[in-house]
Formats: C-alpha cells, sequence, structure tokens
C-alpha cells in the first residue's frame, strides 16, 4: 500500500478511463490465489522461505538464479522507491531541500529498523498504519467539498473489456506484496490455529488495500475529472493541496506527506528485508556488513535514476514486466511442482 | 517460584521495555529527519511577499504578456495585522516565471504564490486565445493551488488589478469576496482552476468564466466617485463562453442566469416578474432551493433533452396590489406568483439555449449530459456533436412552489379613490 495510492488513479484511469476505480479491486484479488498458494507451501514446508522451498524442489542451482534475479530485482525496486520519497518531497512541498537529504533520512530510518530486527518493524507498521489510513481517509473527507457534479457517469460507458485492462495494472501491485510474504514466511506462526489467520489476513490485507485504493482513484476522478487524473504525476498529493477548511485551514498536505513517508519506509524496508533475507539464504552473509551494502545499493539506485513523470513510469515498468511475470511464474511454479510431486510421491 | 523463572520473566520485562523504548526512539527519529530536511529551503514569513491576484494581458511585442501581479502588504498603523494594502506590479514577458523573474529583481521580498486567490485574464488576451500556456505555470508549480478562481476581465486585467476602490479593499480579494459571495445571487458561475481543467478534458463541453468588470459611477450603480470618470466599484456580471482557450462571446446577465438555472447551480437566487408584460401583479422573491434534472428523451425517431427545474421560492415583495385580499384570493395570487416565477425562470433558461445554438458551442454540457445518460447514443453523436450543438432538441419543465409569503398576507394599499393618478 506504502507508494500504490500515488500512481493508482493515473494508471487504472488511463484505461478504463471514468470506470477506473472498478477495476482497483478485481486487479488487487488476484493476489488471493497467490497469497494462498503461498500459504499452501508454508504448511508443507513451516519455517522455510520460498527460496529454500525453490532449493528443496527445483534444486540449488535453479534456486540461486532466481534467487539472484530476486535480490536484483528487490534491490533495484527498493532503490526506485527511495527515489520516490524524494521525488515527492521535492515536487510537492520542499523544493529547495537537496533531494539526498530525503534519500538519507529515509534510508537511515529504514537501516535502522532492518537492525532493531523483523518484531520493531512490526510495530512499527502497527503504528504507522492507522495512520495513513487517518491521513487517507481525512483528505478525502475534506476533498468532498471539491466534488464536479456527473463526473462519474457514465458507469460502464466502455464496457467490461477496459477494466480488465486496467485491472492487469493494479495487479503488479499485489505481487509487490506477495514477494514480501514469500521472504517473510519462516518468521510466520505455523501452528494450525494460526495458520488460519494468517490465510485471513490474507483476505483481509487485499481487501483493506483494494478498498483504500478504489476510493483514491474514486475521489480522483469524480474531482478532477478523468482526462485530469490521468495528467497528474501524483494526483492524491495535488487533492491534499486542494483541501481548505473554511479560509482558516489550508495547505494541510505537510500533515498527509508525513504519513506517507511512514508508508514509503514500511514498503522500501519490506524490500530491505527480502534482498537481506535473500543474500543470507543464497551466500549465507549477514550482518552489519550485508546491511551496509544493501543500502548503498538502494541509495546508488536512487541517485542515479530518473525523477518526476520519468520515475513514475520506471517503476511501472519495474512493476509490470519484471515483478509481476517473475512472482507470478516463481510461485505458479513452485505451487505445481510441489502438487505434482506429492501426487508422483516423490520426496 | 525458583531463582530460574524470575531471572527469565525479568529478562521478558527488560525485553519488552527495550522494545517499546525503540519504537518509541524510532518515530521520534521520523519527524526529526522530516524537520531537519525542513530547514533547508525555509523562509520567515516576514521575508514573503503573499501574491493575491494575478492579470494576464497581451503585451507590446508579439508573443508576449503583460503580465501584473497584486501582493498584499500589512498596512502600516492599520487598526488590525489583518489590515493589507496592495503592492502591484507588472512585467511583460513570454512567459509567467520570466515576468516573476522580472519582478522579483524590484521587490524587497520574495513572491510566494501559494496564498493567490484570482486570476484575472484580460479581454484581448481571451479574445486573442493560448491563455492556457499561461495557466500552466499555475496548475504545475507546486506553491499553486487549484482552488483559485478564474475571471476574465472586461477591457484590461491590469487596469482591474489597479482600480482604487472605495472600499480601499485589494481588487484581487474584493473579487474574492464577490464569487464566494457569490451563492446569495447564484447569477453567475464560480470557477476554480481545478473546475476549468476539468471541463477543458471533456472535449464536449465548452469552459465558461464569470465577467468581472469596474463600475463608474452612474453605471446602474450610484455612488459619489472621488475622481470623475474613474471607476471606483468592481461587479462581477455575466459569463466569457470559450472555445478551448479563446473567448468566443459574451453571455449576458440574463443568459448567464439561464446556464446556472440549467447547470443545476442555482443555491439562492433573487428574482423577480417585473419584466412580466401579462400580468399586472408583480413579484419579487427569494429562492430557497433549486434542483435542476435532464432526462434523454425519445419518441421513438428523435432523441432531445428535457431540463426538469424544481424551484422553491419565498415571496419578498408584491407590488401593484390595489385591493386588500381576502384569504382565498391570497391563495389565488400565491397560484399566480408562482406561475410568474416559472416563467420567468423559463425565459431565462430558453435565452441561454438560444445563445448556445447561435454561438454553436456546448457550454451548457448537453454533450456530457447525453453521454451521462444515454453512452451508446453519445457514441453515434460525438464525432459530429459540432454540428448538432445549434439543432439539438431541448425542452423544459419548470415548477415553482411558493415557500412562504413573508411576514404579511397582503399589502398597504390606498383607499379607494385616493392617489389613484
Amino acid at each position: 500500500m506504502g507508494t500504490t495510492f500515488l500512481p493508482i488513479a493515473s494508471l487504472t484511469t488511463g484505461v478504463a478511463d471514468r470506470d477506473g476505480w472498478m477495476a482497483v479491486l478485481p486487479g488487487f484479488a488476484l493476489g488471493i490465489p497467490y497469497g494462498l498458494m503461498i500459504m499452501s507451501l508454508y504448511k508443507k514446508y513451516p519455517q522455510k522461505n520460498l527460496l529454500q522451498m525453490t532449493e528443496m524442489l527445483l534444486g540449488k542451482w535453479v534456486c540461486k538464479i532466481i534467487g539472484v534475479l530476486y535480490i536484483l530485482i528487490m534491490s533495484y525496486f527498493g532503490g526506485l522507491l527511495l527515489g520516490q520519497i524524494g521525488d515527492i518531497y521535492e515536487s510537492s512541498i520542499m523544493p529547495r531541500t537537496p533531494i539526498e537529504m530525503f534519500y538519507l533520512g529515509g534510508l537511515l530510518l529504514v537501516l535502522y529498523l532492518a537492525r532493531s530486527g523483523i518484531e520493531v518493524f512490526t510495530r512499527f507498521t502497527e503504528v504507522v498504519f492507522p495512520l495513513i489510513v487517518i491521513a487517507l481517509v481525512l483528505n478525502m473527507g475534506l476533498s468532498i467539498p471539491r466534488i464536479e457534479q456527473g463526473e462519474l457517469m457514465p458507469i460502464l460507458g466502455q464496457g467490461i473489456i477496459p477494466i480488465i485492462l486496467a485491472g492487469s495494472k493494479v495487479t503488479p501491485f499485489v505481487m509487490e506484496y506477495i514477494l514480501f510474504l514469500a521472504g517473510i514466511l519462516p518468521f510466520l506462526p505455523a501452528d494450525k490455529q494460526e495458520f488460519t489467520s494468517l490465510k485471513k489476513g490474507v483476505w483481509l490485507a487485499v481487501f483493506l488495500v483494494g478498498f483504500m485504493n478504489t476510493l483514491v482513484v474514486l475521489m480522483q476522478i469524480v474531482i478532477f475529472g478523468p482526462s485530469e487524473t490521468v495528467n497528474l504525476v501524483y494526483g492524491l498529493l495535488v487533492l491534499g493541496k486542494m483541501v481548505e477548511v473554511s479560509r482558516t485551514i489550508a495547505g494541510v498536505e505537510s500533515l498527509f506527506l508525513g504519513a506517507w513517508f511512514g508508508a514509503l519506509v514500511i514498503k522500501i524496508c519490506a524490500f530491505f528485508f527480502v534482498v537481506l533475507w535473500s543474500l543470507e539464504s543464497l551466500f549465507g552473509l549477514k550482518g552489519t556488513k550485508s546491511h551496509l551494502v544493501v543500502g548503498m545499493i538502494f541509495m546508488g539506485v536512487a541517485l542515479n535514476n530518473k525523477r518526476g513523470p520519468g520515475l513514475v513510469v520506471e517503476i511501472g515498468l519495474v512493476d509490470n514486466y519484471l515483478i509481476f511475470p517473475f512472482a507470478s511464474l516463481w510461485i505458479l511454479t513452485i505451487w505445481t511442482f510441489s502438487h505434482w510431486k506429492k501426487k508422483v510421491g516423490v520426496s | 517460584m525458583d531463582v530460574f523463572s524470575l531471572e527469565e520473566e525479568s529478562g521478558c520485562l527488560m525485553k519488552s521495555s527495550r522494545k517499546k523504548y525503540m519504537t518509541g526512539l524510532m518515530i521520534f527519529s521520523l519527524f526529526l529527519i522530516l524537520s531537519i530536511s525542513g530547514c533547508w529551503g525555509k523562509r520567515e514569513v516576514e521575508d514573503l511577499a503573499p501574491l493575491m491576484g494575478i492579470g494576464f494581458d497581451l503585451g507590446e511585442k508579439p508573443g508576449t504578456y503583460l503580465v501584473t501581479q497584486q501582493y498584499a502588504k500589512t498596512k502600516k498603523g492599520g487598526n488590525s495585522g489583518a489590515e493589507t494594502e496592495e503592492r502591484t506590479l507588472g512585467a511583460e514577458a513570454s512567459s509567467v516565471r520570466e515576468a516573476f523573474d522580472i519582478v522579483s529583481k524590484a521587490a524587497y521580498r520574495t513572491p510566494f504564490m501559494g496564498s493567490l486567490k484570482v486570476i484575472v485574464i484580460g479581454e484581448d488576451v481571451a479574445k486573442a486565445g493560448g491563455f492556457n500556456n499561461m495557466l500552466d505555470f499555475a496548475q504545475r508549480f507546486a506553491e499553486f493551488r487549484r482552488s483559485m478562481y478564474l475571471v476574465i476581465a472586461r477591457g484590461k486585467a491590469e487596469d482591474v488589478l489597479n482600480l482604487k476602490l472605495r472600499s480601499e479593499q485589494l481588487p484581487a480579494l474584493y473579487i474574492r469576496s464577490i464569487i464566494e459571495g457569490g451563492h446569495e445571487l447564484s447569477a453567475f458561475p464560480m470557477v476554480r482552476l481545478g473546475h476549468y481543467l476539468t471541463v477543458l478534458g471533456t472535449k464536449s463541453t465548452a469552459p465558461i468564466l464569470p465577467v468581472v468588470e469596474a463600475v463608474k459611477d452612474g453605471d446602474r450603480i450610484h455612488y459619489k466617485a472621488e475622481k470623475a470618470d474613474e471607476a471606483g466599484e468592481i461587479r462581477i456580471e455575466g459569463a466569457g463562453v470559450l472555445n478551448g482557450d479563446q473567448l468566443v462571446d459574451f453571455l449576458n446577465d440574463e443568459e448567464t442566469k439561464g446556464y446556472m438555472w440549467l447547470e443545476d447551480d442555482v443555491f439562492n437566487r433573487l428574482i423577480n416578474t417585473v419584466d412580466l408584460k401579462e400580468s399586472t401583479v408583480k413579484f419579487s422573491g427569494q429562492v430557497l432551493k433549486s434542483n435542476t434534472r435532464y432526462k434523454v428523451k425519445s419518441d421513438g425517431e428523435n432523441i432531445g433533452l428535457n431540463y426538469q427545474v424544481r424551484t422553491s421560492i419565498a415571496i419578498d415583495e408584491v407590488l401593484g396590489l390595489d385591493r386588500q385580499l381576502s384569504g382565498s384570493d391570497w391563495v389565488e395570487l400565491v397560484k399566480e406568483a408562482e406561475e410568474s416565477f416559472a416563467k420567468v425562470i423559463q425565459q431565462e433558461c430558453e435565452s441561454a439555449i438560444k445563445k448556445q445554438r447561435e454561438l454553436g458551442f456546448d457550454f451548457l454540457g448537453i454533450g456530457r449530459h447525453i453521454e451521462q445518460r444515454n453512452p451508446k447514443y453519445w457514441k453515434s453523436l460525438k464525432e459530429r456533436w459540432k454540428q448538432e450543438v445549434s439543432d439539438f432538441p431541448v425542452s423544459f419543465d419548470v415548477k415553482v412552489t411558493v415557500h412562504h409569503t413573508g411576514m404579511s398576507s397582503s399589502s398597504a394599499t390606498n383607499s379607494e379613490g385616493e392617489g389613484q393618478d
């Protein structure tokens, strides 16, 4: 969820026009079968992450190839997201602050969380997540006076096909979450009762985030109209800038950006952890040195990449052409292979 | 309890308090990081010049614009810190950024765009077209907000912003106040930059902007002017219809009011039947509530749009009553008033439609209404919509309900035979 609510309206509306909001939940729903596939694999191979399962099912070398790809994609993507922190702040409220300060600030927090361990990270998300939801709800609620009449109509004016196509733009976002899930598995409880609540958690995560994102897209369409929704790089930030309470309160977007900063840190840290766990599984690398090396890679990607709309396009490309095919193929292959092995009785 | 379990318990407690400490420290660091980076580009509020209005006129050199910038300055010796005086500067440039650059060299404070309230587009720029290029800066640069208002000036925007108003207010703030009080009148559209861009995006609808003008003594308003032939008041009346960003024509007051009914943008309106020839008793009233819906109707062969206006009015004034009315007469008179008000509303709506047909530009958004109600039909129509705008069948169904007639059930009348001449 960390960054999805920033480009999602532009992506879905660009394909499905006024019906873009309808594509969000179906697009996210594809995450459920994949999440359940991972859960079923975890039930068979408790305390193992997906890379370790790959090694057990497909052998050492296939696992190494997939693992290296996994590390490369996650490192690059994490770096791009770090770059997005600077891009958002620089283009919206702090144009004079050197962009590197935002990268550094975000990275320091990520390093601190990674160093403190997964438990502190989850406690951090527990504290920040409600703030993100409150900020989003407030942002959208206070934008209601800006709604333009009739912008949502006609519903299904273009038919169902654009909605399906727009849904395919959303699915990579869920795959980001699924790839994190693939890495965090050994830290999850494995007893039967907890396992049921984990499965429920997958449903809840997908629907909660899907619902919030649907609201985000819906509000942007009814306020900006479809054409402007597509044009705006960070539509939600523009929405924040339009919030005015009487003539007294304006400029509250800075407060919203504080919550979004937390959301971005959560997402970057999730990928940071994934890279660390993968390095440990594949090459036995761990400790402060690996933290610093991964941090430098993230920083390097952020510093050497595009900014503004170019960065958003680059993130979209990685999502669509790397994360989505990689995650869907990998998980499906492992899951199918594990079932086939069970069927033919190979241990 | 043995020693080991006590140690274990105290270890757990230490671990849990350490976790709490770490979480607290982490959240603190989050805010610390944000505040540190914030100091970098800080600007003290005393060093900023809050921009209140911008005006665009054509420059003398081809391809240039005269960009007038109105800043607010705290009034020295004012009764409160909120009292401001104007500081208006203009620069001729080919881009708005360049104009700000020129003005900044003369200004002793840094312009702050976040406070901008009004953009005034001069008549010459509006007629020449192409002012979207000037608006690009306002929709792109992060300091601006899309909630600022857009107006077209009759004459030059520079003249409007340089007016010395009798109220001693800044013209930009005065215009903002008139617009924001506009719901009381519902006689002109309230157009923010965001709304303008949304309408532009629809392609089929022609944008419309309210018109601001300087008012001299005797121009339907009388006041004691300090200097003869110098305007001291500002008025918003009528609207300008645009084809993209080029002004096509102005709507008069009646046509603009018709637009407001059809756009379902009437909140409270003052309305009178003084100009209706067919009735001897005239009424004035205030619209309490109004709702306009539309239906795309088909009679088998033709498809047309039917507007349904439902309005609730309170009668404030009855003119031309020459006798005291009984209760039943009063009820009849109220029915007559409802019909008279409905006729006035219908006339205003018809004049807006007539203008739309004359111009051939869909400023009423009829194309969008068809798209909303009958997207299939719209698909077959949208390519030739420009040709169809002038002939598309439109009908009205206006119903007025008089909510109340004020504090009296009759009017003051002369005794029979007195004062009739």
